[in-house]
């Protein structure tokens, strides 16, 4: 069987006394008259000066508007003995406002206004209007606004198939991660949804299509906000609230625990608000706890076991059933209203206690069993008065018993440390003691063995026992008497400073690239003439060679030629100094083109002039 | 055995001078200088190590390169060789020298950094 769900997000006191105050904040306008006054109803609260806002209200209506009209009826239906006149051109004005032509909400806030001033209205008209602009405005808002017209019909109109509009709404919701439902144009959409579906659904008296986890959801979504931005969100939060805590159908109870839910012997009862979502208790409900059985052992310590109420608060006395201290799972079952949603409800519960120690024996005992053990009890809280000196051929040994101080019963917390502190050196060591298996807790200290823990300082250690659980009241912090240890092949003994993690940490210089070695000046410059002086020698040689540049023909191609041959170099050079490949690729390419178109025409002429040469 | 290597030099510098044309001389003292700026490009780098090793890429490969496109223009434009570059006359030859040494440079200024 799944776990039915439970409100996990709700309105406490304090939130529905800020929700009062927002409501309650001085009009602005009458819209927020409107919202006040009718928003405090809800809550079922009057407002604070009601013959204050019944002037206001009178003063600030304008008859030729629909939706002052219509702010001004409803809050003065909430104000008692607060009357609005209207003249007969008004109430015509709201008739004619019934029509296809005008919007959802004009037709809601005519017929409103109407059902409020106790004027009669045509019923079957308003929904054949109602019907006609729903197919035409098909959004949420829209259809809500249409579901609470409906609600103020006469009972005899055709209400069903606007009553079907509830569910295809219903189907719109987004189910967020199975906690939250809501639709996604927000939270108001959502809680003005929830009241005028159960508004609805109370009129005609038919149960309205949502799950009961579907409820559970939307008051999860709803009530997740515990701070509104607007005088209309924290209206449509109290309309939802007070539509969920009163209708016909569907009734959220939201079960909590009094502060945390531990019970000890100093405080056994447990109490519990059971509550609706108005955080009002529910005085006529029964609860009871269906079972109650112990997380560890799983034995069952409650069968059908009712809470009394007492100031609005439902109590049990669960240290009467005399628990053992531990976790236990309750099955708690609100009943009483075939209306209660979520009224199975899992809690855990706490059940403290106190530990006190007995039997604390202290002994030193002889590695080699020749000397007997000497044996001293400690009673707690005191400390044990002589010291206890152990060297290396000696055992320093501890045993004792936890039980729970009130029934007696062996308990095995889940703290249980030994911690010897060097008052002089400041350092402590903590070891663990363990139970056997008839729940005696033992602590064996072997000096010669752990030597390194104690880094081989001898001296006088104060030896503490440390008792912890979540289940205990009474931790302890026992100084349970004074150990003398003394160690072989002590070191001189330093002031081990205690580990202090906070300290600055040695500075990390970081190492900059080393640039690379290079070669000394000298060698480079040589090399560097050496490497151009073949040149030199090519030079040489050519002029050995007789070669020369009488041919030279100074014909504009040759000579553009070689002006920009020598350009296309000097390019090279300025690439390599300052340009990078796009530059470069750019003039090579205006450079290289003229060059080309002189060269190819340069050479050309010196073609022809071979060949006719040739073939002289 | 050293004089017979002595002689077999100085027959081939005979030969060598009276059989090529001056064209090719020319061109052949180019491919020298070419010849000579690698080698001692090369021995510095052995002395000092390849630090930067890219520059000394770049002119290490720039030698070569130029020495190869050297050795294919006295290729073509060598008269006796003409049977086998009938579509290549020495004009064209020197056009695809210089425009090959232009890539060739371009690309070793690149590296060279």
């Amino acid at each position: 069987m799944s776990q039915a769900l439970t409100p996990s997000h709700y309105l406490v006191a304090s939130d529905v006394d800020r929700l009062q105050a927002v409501l309650s904040q001085p009009f602005t306008d009458l819209k927020s008259a409107y919202f006040s006054v009718v928003g405090l109803s809800k809550l079922g609260v009057s407002v604070a000066d009601s013959n204050d806002a019944c002037s206001f209200i009178k003063a600030n209506v304008d008859s030729s508007s629909i939706e002052a009209l219509f702010y001004a009826a409803e809050a003065s239906q909430a104000i008692s003995s607060c009357e609005i006149h209207v003249s007969n051109e008004t109430r015509d004005s709201l008739h004619a406002a019934v029509s296809e032509d005008s919007t959802v909400s004009q037709i809601h806030q005519a017929v409103s206004a109407l059902s409020s001033l106790g004027l009669p209205l045509a019923s079957q008209e308003v929904v054949s209007a109602l019907k006609a602009r729903i197919s035409k405005e098909d959004n949420v808002v829209a259809i809500t606004l249409a579901l609470q017209t409906a609600s103020r019909l006469s009972q005899q109109a055709e209400l069903g198939e606007i009553l079907e509009e509830i569910e295809d709404l219903a189907a719109r919701l987004d189910d967020l991660g199975g906690v939250y439902l809501q639709f996604e144009e927000g939270l108001e959409a959502t809680a003005l949804f929830v009241s005028a579906a159960y508004a609805l659904s109370d009129h005609v008296d038919m149960e309205p299509p949502l799950k009961e986890d579907q409820v559970i959801q939307l008051v999860n979504s709803i009530f997740s906000k515990k701070s509104w931005d607007s005088l209309s969100e924290a209206f449509s939060v109290a309309s939802a609230a007070a539509a969920l805590s009163n209708n016909r159908f569907h009734k959220p109870v939201v079960v909590s625990a009094v502060g945390p839910a531990t019970v000890s012997h100093s405080h056994p009862l447990l109490q519990l608000h059971v509550t609706d979502v108005l955080c009002q208790p529910l005085s006529s409900a029964n609860v009871l706890v269906e079972s109650a059985t112990s997380v560890a052992s799983k034995a069952a310590i409650l069968s059908q076991t009712p809470f009394t109420l007492r100031d609005g608060i439902f109590e049990l006395n669960f240290m009467a059933s005399k628990p053992a201290s531990g976790y236990y799972q309750f099955s708690v079952a609100v009943t009483g209203d075939s209306r209660l949603v979520a009224n199975h409800v899992e809690l855990k519960v706490k059940v403290s206690t106190k530990v006190a120690i007995n039997n604390m024996d202290l002994s030193v005992v002889d590695k080699d069993q020749s000397i007997g053990t000497k044996t001293t009890r400690v009673e707690y809280p005191n400390k044990g008065k002589a010291s206890f000196i152990a060297d290396s051929h000696q055992n320093f040994a501890m045993t004792f018993q936890l039980v729970d101080e009130t029934t007696g019963v062996e308990l095995t917390p889940h703290q249980t440390f030994v911690r010897l502190h060097n008052q002089k050196t400041g350092q402590e060591v903590v070891f663990v003691a363990e139970p056997d298996s008839k729940n005696l807790y033992k602590f064996e200290l072997d000096t010669a063995e752990r030597k390194t823990e104690f880094d081989s300082i001898s001296g006088t250690y104060a030896l503490y026992l440390m008792v912890g659980d979540a289940t205990l009241e009474n931790p302890v912090l026992w100084n349970v008497a004074d150990v003398v240890l003394k160690f072989p092949d002590e070191e001189a003994p330093s002031t081990v400073q205690s580990k202090n993690l906070y300290v600055p940490k040695p500075e990390i210089q970081h190492l900059f690239r080393e640039p690379e070695k290079r070669p000394p000046t000298v060698l480079s410059n040589t090399f560097t003439a050496l490497v151009l002086s073949p040149f030199l020698l090519l030079l040489i040689l050519w002029f050995k060679l007789g070669a020369n540049i009488s041919n030279f023909s100074f014909s504009p191609s040759s000579v553009l030629f070689h002006v920009g041959h020598a350009a296309m170099l000097g390019l090279m050079y300025v690439y390599w100094t300052h340009l990078n490949m796009f530059q470069t690729l750019k003039y090579l390419a205006i450079i290289g083109s003229l060059t080309f178109l002189a060269g190819n025409r340069m050479l050309a002429q010196k073609a022809v002039k071979r060949y006719s040469l040739h073939h002289l | 055995m050293s004089s017979s290597v002595i002689s077999v030099i100085s027959r081939f510098l005979e030969e060598y001078n009276s059989s090529t044309s001056t064209k090719l001389k020319v061109v052949d003292a180019y491919l020298l200088y070419i010849l000579l700026t690698g080698a001692l490009q090369f021995l510095y780098c052995l002395l000092v190590g390849t630090f930067p090793f890219n520059s000394f890429l770049s002119g290490f490969i720039s030698c070569v390169g130029s020495f190869i496109l050297a050795v294919c223009l006295r290729i073509q434009i060598n008269p006796q060789n003409k049977a086998e570059f009938l579509s290549t006359s020495p004009e064209r030859a020197f056009a695809d020298f210089l425009f090959a040494h232009t890539v060739l440079h371009l690309v070793a200024i690149n590296f060279v950094g």
